[in-house]
């Protein structure tokens, strides 16, 4: 018996009365009914144990290794991360809802030609919802849908995962931005410009890991752009996107930039040359590189424009030097014409700057010495006849405003791009006479000799300047204390016999 | 000093007109060819720099150089064709001519100057200083005027020469130029201003009269000589004698 107080008591209190079994019946239905109704639901929650029927998709689909394969022969992972799923923006949602012709009894069975349909055919469940209209507002998606008018239809889980869908704001906290633009940017999908030309908006993410750059993010050059903006840009032709890309550049080199506002490449670009180079067309976009570090290549990207001069050079005793022997004394292009500032090298001042350029290197001992070579080229031409004139005519030019002629200078007898050696003399000699008489007309063979090959003059290299030098030499001190000699003895005996 | 004896003494002609403008004309060229001519020697300098930029270009210069430069050389050629016509046509004797007897006087006064003679040697119309003077200038000036040739026509020259000889004129002439230079701003300078002898200057080239207390001291044998001719003459003056007609 129940203890008096307790819920069955009334029952068994009742059930000693003549109405008892009437009670005793009712009870045991009711007891019959709620333990069906609780054993029917225990049955259910067996069945589904939390309530949804994504639980008894996710019996299968959370194990890894399990592939589906299309009639091409490839396979795609059924694999879902349960957590991925949960979290993302469509955690709450039943898998039928997006995958409606499968129900925890049906499991059809669907052939799809290939991966690719089939991933064009899911992108279709997403824009059930997500209408054209609704998507258009992030630009980025105006641009696919553009795509897709011409043919090449947008796949929503290229950029957005499929299971994992996080929504674009929140997606900043769980991938990096560069990931985010990765997402897109490691595919070769095209970008088609006014002119009709296309061109590949993918990067290796290697290449820009490897990168001096390595460690910026994508809008850190690609301002404007970011996780939550992607303007539309409207460029006429890849060359002008090339071009106006240069400008991100600007920003953190502006001292490079504005030494590039005063060169040959900018002011012919202002011409309206598009060909001529920018930026990117030396470095490089993604994959710029430290310059320094390997010289020989630095010719080599002059070379993609001046390949003609890149040839000659290659052959000079320069250019011969720093491909065959890598050396690192030898000038290379931007040595002389300068990396950012490159002047016309036609004009004036350049050619009344050309023994300064020679002399960083011909003038420095502990750059010429080590091949033998004499330090005092440089001086024993700036102090010859046309070396003085040289620097009279600059100065003339910078303080009277006169137009000066040009001056012999060492490229003149050198060669400029293509300076042989000068050990052989022979070959020197009868160039000599041929560069002479750009300037001088009539001359006879014996006109070179006039100039003394850098030489100091010496009784074995020039026997009459060296001796009429060393008389003098000799004779002006002589004469000097003489004559004061003489004078002194003259006042002396003067103030004596005053 | 000189003045008053001038008052006192009757002063002697000895230059003519035409050699007081000869030394006129030698001096502003000699001075527009050392400032032309310095200038392009020592154009690492910030005086020289200006200078040249002030005549107006290195170009200038050089031309104004050269046209001095070949300006001097006629007056060398009307110099000697002067000097030869005179002593053909017996108008002046030879007495810039250096004989024996200057090294002689040299010798002399240098034992002079150490108190070994009593008294300096006698010279005639032109002191041994005065001939050794003139002979390195004139010398000079041959030396300069054809190595600037050379230098102002290289190509012509080396048609008939080696090359070498133009670097060679360049080093004789700047060369020669600097012993120019001192023979001039040293002894000359020396012997016609600073010497206690014609302090504060000699004028003689200038007025072309010299007292007759210094020609008693400086040219006795000269002195005596116009003096014996002088007799015959109302003014006593053997050189305008000589030099007229040239």
């Amino acid at each position: 018996m129940p203890p008096k107080g307790h819920p069955l008591s009334w029952f068994t209190n009742r059930g000693s009365g003549g109405g008892d079994i009437m009670l005793r019946s009712a009870y045991v239905l009711i007891l019959t009914i709620g333990l069906i109704v609780i054993l029917g639901h225990g049955a259910y929650a067996v069945k589904a144990p939390d309530g949804n029927e994504s639980s008894i998709c996710l019996q299968c689909h959370s194990k890894e290794g399990v592939f589906m394969e299309f009639m091409n022969k490839e396979t795609i992972s059924v694999f879902i991360d349960p957590s991925g799923f949960k979290m993302s923006v469509h955690g709450f949602m039943e898998c039928a809802e997006c995958h409606r012709n499968y129900s925890i009894d049906d499991h059809p069975k669907k052939e799809y030609r290939s991966k690719g349909q089939y991933r064009l055919r899911s992108s279709h469940i997403c824009r059930r919802c997500h209408d054209d209209e609704k998507i258009c507002e992030k630009p980025i998606h105006s641009a696919l849908l553009d795509q897709e008018k011409d043919g090449s239809s947008p796949i929503c889980s290229d950029c957005h995962s499929a299971h994992s869908v996080m929504p674009v704001t929140g997606g900043k906290i769980f991938m990096s931005e560069k990931k985010y633009c990765f997402s897109c940017h490691a595919y070769d999908i095209r970008m088609t410009y006014r002119s009709g030309e296309t061109s590949s908006i993918k990067v290796s993410h290697e290449t820009l890991r490897s990168s001096v750059h390595g460690m910026l993010g994508c809008s850190d050059c690609h301002f404007g752009f970011s996780s939550e903006d992607h303007p539309r840009r409207n460029f006429k032709s890849r060359r002008d996107y090339l071009i106006a890309s240069s400008d991100s550049c600007r920003r953190c080199h502006f001292d490079k930039y504005s030494k590039t506002l005063e060169s040959i490449h900018h002011s012919v670009l202002q011409q309206g040359d598009m060909t001529a180079p920018s930026c990117t067309d030396c470095h490089g976009s993604h994959g710029i590189q430290r310059m320094h570090d390997d010289r020989v290549s630095i010719p080599r990207r002059c070379a993609d424009c001046h390949g003609e001069i890149y040839e000659v050079y290659a052959k000079s005793v320069h250019g011969d030097a720093l491909i065959n022997e890598n050396n690192k004394d030898v000038p290379v292009c931007i040595d002389c014409h300068k990396a950012h500032d490159i002047v016309n090298p036609l004009t004036m001042e350049w050619h009344e700057m050309i023994p300064q350029i020679c002399s960083e290197c011909h003038a420095d001992r502990s750059v010429v010495e080590k091949y033998g070579l004499s330090v005092n080229v440089v001086k024993s031409y700036l102090s010859d006849f046309h070396g003085v004139t040289l620097n009279f005519y600059k100065k003339q030019r910078e303080e009277l405003d006169k137009p000066a002629r040009p001056i012999a200078v060492c490229t003149d007898c050198h060669g400029t791009h293509n300076i042989m050696s000068t050990r052989d003399v022979g070959i020197v000699k009868s160039n000599l006479i041929t560069q002479c008489q750009k300037c001088h007309a009539n001359i006879t063979e014996n006109f070179p000799d006039a100039w003394l090959s850098h030489y100091e003059p010496s009784l074995a290299s020039a026997p009459l300047v060296f001796v009429v030098n060393g008389f003098f030499k000799i004779f002006i001190p002589i004469l000097v204390i003489g004559l004061v000699l003489q004078i002194l003895l003259h006042i002396w005996r003067y103030s004596s016999n005053r | 000093m000189s003045k008053n004896d001038n008052n006192i003494l009757p002063k002697v002609r000895r230059f003519s007109k035409y050699r007081i403008a000869e030394h006129w004309v030698h001096v502003v060229m000699f001075v527009m060819l050392i400032v032309t001519g310095l200038s392009q020697t020592y154009y690492y300098l910030e005086l020289s720099q200006w200078f040249v930029l002030k005549l107006g270009g290195i170009d200038r210069v050089r031309m104004v150089h050269r046209a001095t430069g070949v300006g001097f050389s006629v007056l060398l050629i009307v110099h000697i064709f002067a000097a030869v016509t005179g002593l053909l046509t017996r108008k002046w004797g030879p007495d810039m001519l250096i004989s024996i007897k200057d090294f002689k006087d040299a010798a002399h006064n240098i034992r002079f100057y150490f108190g070994l003679e009593t008294r300096p040697a006698r010279c005639g119309r032109y002191t041994y200083k005065q001939k050794f003077e003139y002979w390195a200038i004139f010398l000079g000036v041959i030396f300069m005027a054809s190595s600037g040739y050379l230098l102002m026509y290289p190509i012509r020259a080396t048609a008939y020469l080696p090359g070498e000889v133009i670097p060679m004129a360049k080093a004789l002439h700047s060369n020669e130029a600097i012993v120019m230079i001192l023979i001039i701003s040293i002894w000359h300078i020396y012997n016609a201003v600073f010497s206690p002898e014609v302090f504060p200057i000699d004028r003689s080239i200038f007025t072309g009269y010299i007292s007759r207390r210094r020609m008693i001291r400086e040219h006795p044998m000269e002195l005596e000589k116009e003096d014996a001719v002088g007799e015959n003459n109302e003014e006593g003056m053997i050189s305008e004698k000589v030099i007229r007609g040239v």
